[in-house]
């Protein structure tokens, strides 16, 4: 049982972390962006439909990723060039995402994919109890496994990477860099969106081989959560979005051994998981925050 | 850009930018859907206001939307981001049913609503409650907590509608016994239109007065302004910004209890889903302004009744009317104007 529960939710968390990850690197340029959820849902589409077609999950693959980036180009556009409210702005990317992904994805709900399959590493999978856990995945989890590392990295040890963050913490920072604090918010929404639909297309193709309206039900809600738990550290981030997949796993688990409680209270877990470990982490957050983004938050969003 | 901004200046071209681009781009989504839009258009003008029928609609549609905008507005005052009206409204919607299936059934209309009123707004209330103890006790961010808690209520909800509230004579259907005759809403006779658009409107001209006329609004509108400076000054920021987020829930949850007391007559899994965010939006586009709610809130609600008739009548799925709304929504986000709450 603990294995099962530790293996979902590296598989089941994956697709939170990409869109932690893209959600991440977006807030750290200074820009919160609710429309993750969008860019997610409108992901898992489009990889699924473009899968379909296709017959290959690599092109499914391609496809998510645009859809994401596009979703995301419309917030950047808003936000930064229109300087809309970020909140009101990603909640109306949400809706927006959620009504293209089921308008264009009602003719796909019954369709059957060949999407992404479990891969078994050789040697490293036969690791006693940690090779299950972690190397028993689709590609995609795996190229996590190699992302947050290299997120981290571009953030923290680039020159690019103080440049971004400059973006989001100090302006002049970017000036000096001779670089457009505008241009460099930009390429971080679009990598955000990016990323939270390859999310979105690891969900759809590789996780659960199925299309369902709304079938992200806020994980893209929940990137923007994890990302203030996990103090704006992609590391973190990763610890975040396992829990949130070990919750979902271990509410799997449960209803499969027809434990006796309802369905709709073991949905909810991993809603309120994420919730007391944002609770537990919370205290010393706020020194943290980028200091563009003090604004979105407690100026309404302005 | 700059020249556009200029050109902005004319009140007649951001309604172009706002309103007619919309309009003209989901045009052209109905074309390449191979949808005649002129006669979809026309469609759902008459749908809106062609009778008397579709008028009720817009009006039964639009009365939450005031409501979960005020849940909005009421902490925006304090400065504070309320998203939470969806889980508010769902919770609010949740208490006010399990009062009147299994505490107060058949109770006469003169207290029986009253009380129904009252267990609506306290449920949406522990619901903002909720974020607003986790804001004071931890300092944990309300638009991400409140958002966290609609996904929450809506489990809770679907659990008590496929649990112990369930009506045992649905067969297989999951939604609340019907409520007795005495605990439903006056409506006009011969039409759907039920008295919560009245007490909406009420509402929101009351929050209007309590803003500009009393101390506590005058203080709420100081926290808002500039916290730190309010702290520093010796107002009790925390205190008013936890009440005026509670009085955002239960106003969110009184619309939860109109919406079931008022229509139906039951609950439902399904019962008040966006209404919430719809209501956010509302608010947004009024710049927070308790009386501006009230007319942001009635195009929302005329999009959503039309946005109904199209798929009726022109064959659309109903994941339309969000592409309609977030076109709108867009193109008033674009016109970019600085929003002063």
């Amino acid at each position: 049982m603990i294995i099962e529960v530790l293996t979902g939710a590296i598989i089941a968390g994956t697709s939170v972390l990409y869109a932690t990850t893209g959600e991440l690197i977006s807030e750290r340029a200074g820009v919160i962006n609710l429309g993750t959820e969008g860019s997610m849902v409108s992901g898992a589409m489009a990889a699924f439909a473009a899968t379909a077609w296709s017959g290959s999950p690599w092109i499914g693959l391609a496809f998510g990723a645009i859809a994401g980036l596009l979703i995301s180009l419309i917030h950047a556009f808003l936000v930064i060039d229109r300087k809309a409210n970020q909140l009101a702005t990603g909640l109306t990317i949400m809706f927006f995402g959620l009504g293209l992904s089921a308008f264009f994805g009602r003719s796909l709900v019954d369709k059957q994919i060949n999407g992404f399959e479990s891969i078994d590493i050789p040697l490293l999978s036969q690791i006693p109890f940690v090779g299950r856990i972690l190397f028993t995945h689709d590609v995609l989890t795996y190229l996590s496994y190699l992302l947050v590392p290299a997120v981290w990295f571009f953030l923290f040890r680039t020159k690019w990477g103080i440049i971004l963050r400059g973006a989001g913490e100090n302006e002049q920072v970017v000036y000096a860099y001779g670089k457009s604090p505008k241009l460099v918010r930009y390429l971080a929404v679009m990598a955000g969106g990016l990323l939270a639909g390859v999310g979105g297309a690891q969900l759809s193709t590789a996780f659960t081989h199925t299309w369902i309206e709304g079938m992200t039900q806020g994980r893209g809600i929940i990137a923007v959560a994890l990302v203030i738990f996990a103090s704006w550290l992609p590391f973190r981030a990763m610890l975040g979005a396992y829990l949130f997949g070990g919750a979902y796993a271990l509410q799997l688990a449960l209803q499969g051994r027809g434990v006796d409680i309802s369905q709709f209270l073991l949905f909810m877990l991993p809603y309120v998981l994420t919730l007391v470990a944002m609770f537990i982490v919370e205290r010393k957050q706020r020194n943290m925050m980028p200091l563009g983004l003090k604004d979105v938050f407690e100026g309404g969003g302005n | 850009m700059s020249f556009l901004q200029e050109k902005m200046r004319f009140p007649g071209s951001q309604w172009i930018v706002g309103y007619v681009l919309p309009i003209l781009l989901f045009a052209l989504f109905l074309l390449l859907q191979g949808v005649n839009p002129i006669a979809t258009f026309g469609n759902m003008i008459s749908s809106v206001f062609g009778d008397f029928y579709g008028f009720g609609e817009v009006i039964i549609m639009t009365t939450p939307f005031i409501l979960t905008a005020l849940a909005t507005v009421i902490p925006a005052r304090a400065g504070l981001v309320n998203v939470g009206g969806e889980g508010q409204l769902a919770i609010g919607a949740l208490t006010s049913t399990i009062a009147a299936v299994f505490l107060i059934d058949g109770w006469p209309m003169w207290i029986g609503l009253p009380l129904l009123m009252i267990f609506g707004a306290l449920g949406g209330m522990i619901w903002a409650g909720i974020a607003a103890v986790l804001k004071a006790k931890s300092g944990m961010n309300e638009t991400i907590t409140t958002l966290l808690l609609n996904y929450i209520a809506f489990y809770t909800l679907a659990f008590f509608v496929h649990g112990p509230l369930k009506d045992p004579t649905s067969f297989n259907w999951p939604h609340s016994p019907e409520l007795s005759d005495s605990l439903r809403l006056p409506t006009i006779p011969g039409s759907r239109i039920h008295i919560g658009i009245v007490i909406a409107i009420v509402i929101a001209v009351g929050m209007y007065f309590l803003f500009k006329k009393t101390r506590w609004g005058f203080y709420l509108k100081i926290v808002g302004g500039n916290p730190i400076a309010a702290f520093q000054s010796g107002f009790k920021v925390n205190k008013l910004q936890f009440w005026a987020l509670v009085m955002g829930g239960a106003i969110a949850g009184l619309a939860g209890m109109i919406e079931v007391t008022g229509i139906e007559g039951r609950l439902r899994q399904t019962t008040g889903v966006d209404y919430g965010y719809l209501g956010f939006l509302a608010a947004w586009m009024a710049r927070n302004h308790p009386i501006g709610i009230i007319f942001t809130a009635l195009i929302i609600g005329m999009i959503s009744v039309s946005g109904n008739s199209m798929e009726m009548t022109a064959g659309l799925p109903a994941s339309v009317v969000h592409i309609l709304m977030a076109l709108v929504l867009f193109g008033i986000l674009a016109m970019g104007r600085k929003s002063k709450s």
